[in-house]
Formats: structure tokens, C-alpha cells, sequence
């Protein structure tokens, strides 16, 4: 019972969508240069707590682009990515999403 | 052997052998089960698809092929409320620690991801 109510409020959310307007890809590409530190690296670690750090080449747009401003307004944790956050412009973050969501493996 | 030399051989030997027997069982559980991850992850499916690749709308992320332990650690900080996102707030809190290792074994393994990670995808 309560799965189904969160299923239906899950689609409820998920029905409004609406194209977000993206940035540019070549910018993007040039901004990334960062990211590769950690997340260019196959099978790097985050040194603690230790876990992988999650592949972003080909993850969607939109996700990229809240998790970024997240970051940059500090409601996501990570210390390194809270600092990469906040270095970067709301037209960054559309370029960074932009290229990141256009790769593929 | 003297009896009491016995009887406190055996003590020094208790401590060792809880703590591998509970080294055993946390090993045990902390294992996933892709199946019965896969058996769990019909409400997930609703926005990241069956195939674990959100294909339904782009706020939502890929799951297949990321990194297990990312994801782990992702419906952990759900769950305590530590990564805050309404919608996934709800449902982490259903889940058991053996139900978040089920279903991080079931989307990291399943074929045809589009994730990748960045190496040679940068400009030098």
C-alpha cells in the first residue's frame, strides 16, 4: 500500500517534465578538465568514506545539473564536490551537463 | 595442562572467535543478491526504468552500470535524510540495509549501460 503511494507520487512528479534548456557541449568539454581528476580515472576511490567515485559520462542532463547545483548550494555533503560547486556558474554547470551527458562507453 | 591454565586458555581463544564469527556473518550480509535486487526494484523502474537506464525523463540518473558502492552509499544517505530528494526519501526509508545491498547489486551488474566514466574524454 504505501510502495503504491509512492509509485503514484513518483509518477506525479515524474509527468511535468519539461525540456531544460542545455548549454554547450564544446565549452563543456573544456570545463570537465577538473572531473577527470577523479571521475576519469577507471576505478578510482573516494578516500573516505571509501566507495567508488560514480561514473558520470552519460548520465543524464537534468540529473547532472541538479546534482551539481546541490552541490554548489551546499545541500549535497561532499567536501570536494561542495568546493568544485561552488567554482562553477550556472552556465558551467549547463556546459559540464551538457558534454558529460553526451558521452558514451 | 593444568585445569586453570585450561579454562583460561579457552578465554583467550573466546574473544577471537566471536569476533570472526561476526566478521563471517557481517561478510554474509553485507553481500547482495542481484536476483532479489532485481525482485525489489519494481518501484525504482518507474522513473529509472526497467533496464536502470532513466530513460522516462532526464532528472532522474542512470543506475545501470554505476559503481555498486556509490550506490550503497547513495540510498544510505537517503535513508538518514544526509542527500535530501523528496520523492527518494520515501522510498529509502522502506529499505532494509539487505535491501539497499540487493538492489545496488542488481543495477551495477545489469548489461547495457550508457554510464562511462571520463578517461580520454577530456580536452588536454
Amino acid at each position: 500500500m504505501t510502495r503504491a503511494l509512492l509509485l503514484a507520487t513518483a509518477l506525479s512528479f515524474a509527468l511535468p517534465a519539461v525540456a531544460a534548456e542545455k548549454g554547450d557541449a564544446a565549452a563543456g568539454k573544456l570545463k570537465v578538465y577538473t572531473c577527470a581528476g577523479c571521475h576519469g580515472i577507471p576505478g578510482w576511490k573516494n578516500a573516505y568514506p571509501n566507495y567508488h567515485v560514480p561514473k558520470i559520462g552519460g548520465q543524464n542532463y537534468d540529473y547532472l545539473v541538479a546534482a551539481l547545483t546541490e552541490y554548489k548550494k551546499g545541500e549535497r555533503s561532499h567536501p570536494t564536490m561542495r568546493a568544485q560547486g561552488e567554482s562553477l556558474s550556472e552556465q558551467d554547470i549547463k556546459d559540464i551537463a551538457t558534454y558529460l551527458s553526451s558521452l558514451a562507453p | 595442562m593444568t585445569e586453570s591454565n585450561r579454562i583460561s586458555a579457552m578465554k583467550r581463544l573466546t574473544a577471537p572467535l566471536m569476533l570472526a564469527l561476526l566478521l563471517v556473518a557481517g561478510a554474509a550480509s553485507a553481500a547482495g543478491d542481484a536476483e532479489a535486487g532485481k525482485n525489489k526494484s519494481m518501484p525504482c523502474q518507474a522513473c529509472h526504468s526497467q533496464d536502470g537506464n532513466a530513460t522516462v525523463d532526464p532528472q532522474y540518473p542512470r543506475l545501470n552500470g554505476q559503481y555498486r558502492d556509490y550506490l550503497v552509499k547513495a540510498l544510505h544517505e537517503y535513508k538518514l535524510g544526509e542527500r535530501k530528494n523528496p520523492i527518494m526519501a520515501g522510498f529509502a526509508a522502506t529499505l532494509s540495509d539487505q535491501d539497499i545491498e540487493d538492489l545496488a547489486e542488481h543495477f551495477s551488474s545489469l548489461p547495457g549501460g550508457k554510464l562511462t566514466d571520463l578517461h580520454g574524454k577530456v580536452s588536454e
